[in-house]
């Protein structure tokens, strides 16, 4: 390993390290613009030279090896006068109009104009004139004044989802990002160039002009798309709806971005998982019929019937969480029992990128809760079904058939046709509105988390109102206050969830025991 | 008395494009020499004792460079050779008169390099403009594999060699070796980061040799004549062997000149050129390696014309480009001419160039149409240092250098635009709008 001295910090490092990943690794980052550790290296912003001993010039540290008894600079001044000149360099063609630019606020051009900039410019002539929102894919408009032509989005096209639609035109202080004749930018990842981009050059069509960054609360969590699991983070607006009512917050999904998992989704989401609030908040909400103690005494008393006659049978969403999941199936073994089934979801196909064929986000949890249930092929000759859902794909949704139940219960956020035909409905908790957990297709348990108060009236997290069945039917309910209470009795009574803890998830996620192919 | 023409012996002759002209005179005995009785190993070393240095610009050891490209070819990673035709440098246009004249010459310096690193196919890629060169090359080419001094089985000898030529599409830039390396495969001509260089990984991820032109021109009289003859001639030990010089400018006869390297600049100018082209307007300054390098006044023009005499003058042979200019030139407008030349031609690809050339550009026009401000001499030299030395390729620094001579040599007349917004050689400062 070669040991290296970097602002006089001595350190061994692997062979083919980097001087940026050297300083990385000690928690210190050299400014930089088009490095990205999932790209290819181009070296052409030169905002991370630095200074090594016993060479000429500055050398780019995105591109130069460590070596043996290397000396390296980064904070001297002519690293810095440097990067002050990079800075002015950038902006001399910049618009900077920051104040009408969604990246304001998230803008590596506005951070490093602030901790490496000069805070003034000598440019005084006219500043080159661009093409502004330039439409150039269904979720992407281009702005080429803003642009500082770091490359990431071409090589992300190049090289990540291999579909090549853009490319640099033109020469010079003229030359441009752009989008290839006759093509558009519409591979299902196209919305990670946004997220790619330092400045405000690509922006979200979905996200434009919605809000200021610094008002999104963002939470970790994870995306319920498909198995995969990404890793995301959801933005909620709380901007105040208008400046003249007494503070009412939008409180409601404005992005989700991916959150960086080497083991799950590495850089990136699809454009499905990213725009997936869109669907959710577009979807009818599931209204109370009547009051919520009344709705849960009323399920209570059909299910327990059911229980007795023998004609009890639920079906659950591979979108609920572990802990739904499970206290549904605390609750129907404590009726008196009947076979559960999870509802399978239409497949797509996998792209062998991120998107997986099966779209349960927890189909992998639910069968290990369900044990031999899960995947069971018998038709039910249940009269009673149980129907608790999260899903609003129409193919996806639980139809039942004429004559096959003579009462539904059904429990979710959405209105469906099972929620249509039932003899009682309860509102729940849709995925962004509940704490949970989900497993993904490769068996890691991953923690998802409330991002917003529940848009929809009187929803209620899913493990919940299991208990508000139990208790308005008089039976036993284990005393569960918290999701984490129901994960710590899963992990208690299922094996492949041993362990499994909100702790050992932490924000990555936890290969659990029943892992795939483990 | 003129020296011996050598590179240039065939230039001018009658049908001096053709096959039969060039073998008359001599022509492909070093290619049968080589390839009869030296191993690729040999001739390398030959070309280092010859003492042969670039003559792209930078001046660097022909023999060394090849001596860098492995010594066995896999056949995964064939060896390929690049000729540099991209002859783009401003005031530089000796390898067009090569390949225009004497193609076969540029032809068998091609095979000889190209059998010295073992390759089996060499192109020469030449600037999109010479539409005439790449014919006479074309047809050259036709002749020569007709009569198996390239293609396959090169004079029987069982080594191959195919010739190339590839036409670039108009870009300066593709004269930087790895441009035109990104170029050459279909791609922008963006020069690479390096290293890794040409001889490890070049043209399609393979072992490279790039020459130019004039400098393959000059491997079929090592060979012929021996290290040691090519050696002696110019300024040994480090600047032998024959040179082009491109002289234009103010003087009676601009030209091609050839001459030992070492030629004193006052002989070429006074004696080769035929003196200044106006007799009442006397030598002002000379740009003597093409427009990239530092420009040097009147006062420094008693040197010979060699890498090391330029080099502690403190600027460049470059590519030879020897431009003259008399009393009767604007030093602000010619150096806005220039910067708008690499304004023009930078790639784009890497931040200070892209920025900074136009950044030049506007300055220099400000202060050449009289709307210059006295910050403005201070803000050129400090945009330029930015540049210098911060960029993926030599084009940003090819601007910064020359702005920062001229303004540094000529601080006089810039200051006299910026405080009297005319010009001190009595042109009008005001009609150099560009």
């Amino acid at each position: 390993m070669p040991r290296v001295t970097i602002d006089g910090f001595e350190m061994d490092v692997a062979p083919g390290t980097t001087i940026l990943q050297a300083c990385l690794q000690r928690g210190h980052e050299i400014p930089h613009y088009c490095y990205h550790d999932g790209l290819s290296i181009a070296g052409n912003c030169r905002m991370c030279l630095v200074d090594v001993e016993k060479q000429p010039k500055l050398v780019i540290g995105c591109y130069t090896p460590v070596a043996e008894g290397m000396v390296v600079h980064t904070e001297n001044d002519k690293v810095k006068n440097a990067r002050s000149a990079m800075m002015e360099f950038f902006l001399i063609n910049h618009p900077l109009d920051c104040p009408i630019c969604d990246q304001a606020g998230e803008c590596r051009l506005q951070d490093y104009a602030v901790t490496h900039g000069t805070g003034k410019s000598r440019y005084t002539e006219p500043k080159l004139a661009l093409a502004k929102a330039v439409d150039i894919g269904p979720h992407v408009t281009l702005d080429q004044e803003r642009c500082i032509q770091c490359s990431r989005c071409i090589r992300f096209c190049d090289e990540v989802t291999k579909t090549g639609e853009l490319g640099f035109f033109d020469r010079g202080e003229r030359s441009q990002i752009g989008i290839f004749p006759g093509r558009s930018l519409d591979n299902a990842y196209s919305g990670n160039v946004v997220d790619l981009c330092p400045v405000g050059a690509l922006t979200l069509k979905e996200f434009r002009f919605q809000t200021r960054v610094w008002y999104l609360r963002n939470t970790s969590t994870i995306c319920a798309g498909c198995a995969r699991g990404c890793n995301v983070v959801v933005g909620v607006g709380q901007q105040p709806t208008l400046m003249t009512t007494s503070g009412q917050l939008d409180d409601r999904i404005k992005r989700i971005v991916p959150r960086v998992n080497a083991d799950v989704n590495d850089w990136w989401i699809c454009d499905e998982g990213r725009l997936s609030y869109l669907r959710e908040q577009g979807a009818t909400r599931l209204v109370p019929a009547m009051p919520y103690d009344a709705a849960v005494a009323k399920a209570g008393a059909i299910l327990a019937a059911a229980a007795r006659a023998g004609t009890l049978g639920a079906i659950l969403s591979p979108r609920l969480v572990c802990e739904d999941v499970f206290a549904w199936k605390t609750a129907l073994e404590a009726f008196g029992g009947g076979p559960m089934r999870v509802h399978p979801l239409r497949r797509g196909e996998d792209d062998g990128l991120l998107i997986r064929a099966d779209k349960g986000a927890n189909s992998t949890g639910a069968g290990w809760i369900l044990g031999q249930s899960f995947g069971a092929t018998a038709p039910f000759k249940a009269r009673t079904l149980l129907v608790v859902g999260d899903t609003l794909d129409p193919a996806d949704t639980f139809v039942p058939e004429p004559g096959s139940a003579a009462e539904i219960v059904y429990v979710g956020p959405f209105v469906t046709p099972a929620s249509r035909a039932a003899a009682v409905s309860i509102p729940s908790a849709s995925w962004s509105e509940a704490d949970g957990t989900f497993v993904s297709f490769e068996g890691r348990a991953q923690r998802v988390r409330r991002c917003h108060l529940p848009l929809g009236q009187d929803a209620r997290p899913g493990w919940r109102i299991a208990l508000d069945v139990l208790h308005a039917a008089k039976l036993d309910a284990p005393a569960w206050t918290s999701a984490d209470d129901v994960l710590a009795a899963i992990a208690a009574k299922v094996p492949e969830l041993e362990g499994v803890t909100p702790a050992a998830m932490g924000l990555l996620g936890v290969p659990a025991r029943g892992t795939v192919g483990a | 008395m003129p020296a011996e023409r050598i590179l240039t012996r065939n230039v001018g002759r009658p049908d001096s494009t053709t096959l039969a002209a060039y073998e008359a005179n001599g022509g492909y005995q070093a290619l049968r020499k080589a390839v009869g009785s030296m191993t690729p190993d040999g001739l390398t070393e030959e070309v280092k004792k010859s003492g042969l240095r670039g003559r792209g610009g930078a001046g660097f050891p022909t023999g060394l460079k090849w001596s860098f490209m492995p010594k066995e070819v896999d056949p995964k990673r064939p060896h390929y050779f690049l000729i540099n035709a991209d002859e783009s440098e401003p005031g530089t246009f000796k390898d067009r008169l090569l390949m225009e004249q004497d193609p076969h010459l540029v032809l068998e310096g091609t095979l000889l390099g190209a059998y010295a690193i073992r390759a089996s196919v060499a192109y020469i890629y030449i600037r999109g403009e010479f539409v005439h060169g790449a014919a006479v090359l074309e047809r050259a080419i036709a002749e020569a594999t007709a009569k198996r001094y390239a293609g396959k089985n090169v004079l029987g000898g069982g080594w191959s060699c195919e010739l190339v030529v590839h036409r670039g599409a108009g870009a300066y830039i593709c004269g930087e070796e790895t441009a035109l390396m990104s170029s050459l495969e279909g791609d922008r001509g963006y020069p690479r980061l390096k290293p890794p260089f040409p001889a490890a990984s070049g043209v399609w991820k393979c072992p490279t040799t790039i020459n130019n032109v004039e400098t393959v021109a000059n491997i079929p009289f090592i060979v012929e004549r021996g290290a040691a003859w090519f050696s002696s001639v110019g300024k040994p030990p480090k600047n032998t062997g024959p040179k082009l010089y491109c002289l234009s400018g103010h003087v009676k006869r601009p030209g091609v000149y050839e001459a030992p390297l070492g030629l004193p600049m006052r002989e070429l100018i006074e004696e080769l050129g035929g003196g200044m082209l106006h007799t009442d307007r006397p030598l002002k300054a000379v740009i003597p390696g093409g427009s990239s390098v530092p420009v040097l006044r009147a006062d420094e023009c008693d040197l010979d014309l060699d890498f090391d005499s330029l080099m502690a003058k403190g600027t460049m042979l470059g590519s030879a480009g020897i431009m003259v200019m008399d009393s009767s030139v604007c030093m602000v407008a010619a150096m806005a001419r220039i910067a708008h030349f690499y304004h023009h031609e930078s790639c784009g690809q890497c931040t200070p160039c892209r920025e900074g050339c136009g950044w030049l550009e506007r300055i220099l026009n400000r202060i050449e149409t009289g709307l210059g401000l006295p910050s403005d001499l201070d803000l050129l030299l400090s945009v330029s240092d930015n540049i210098m030395g911060n960029t993926i390729c030599a084009l940003g620094d090819a601007a910064a250098m020359p702005t920062i001579s001229f303004v540094k040599k000529f601080e006089e007349e810039f200051r006299h635009h910026i405080e009297h917004k005319t010009c001190l050689t009595g042109t009008l400062a005001m009609q150099g709008v560009r």
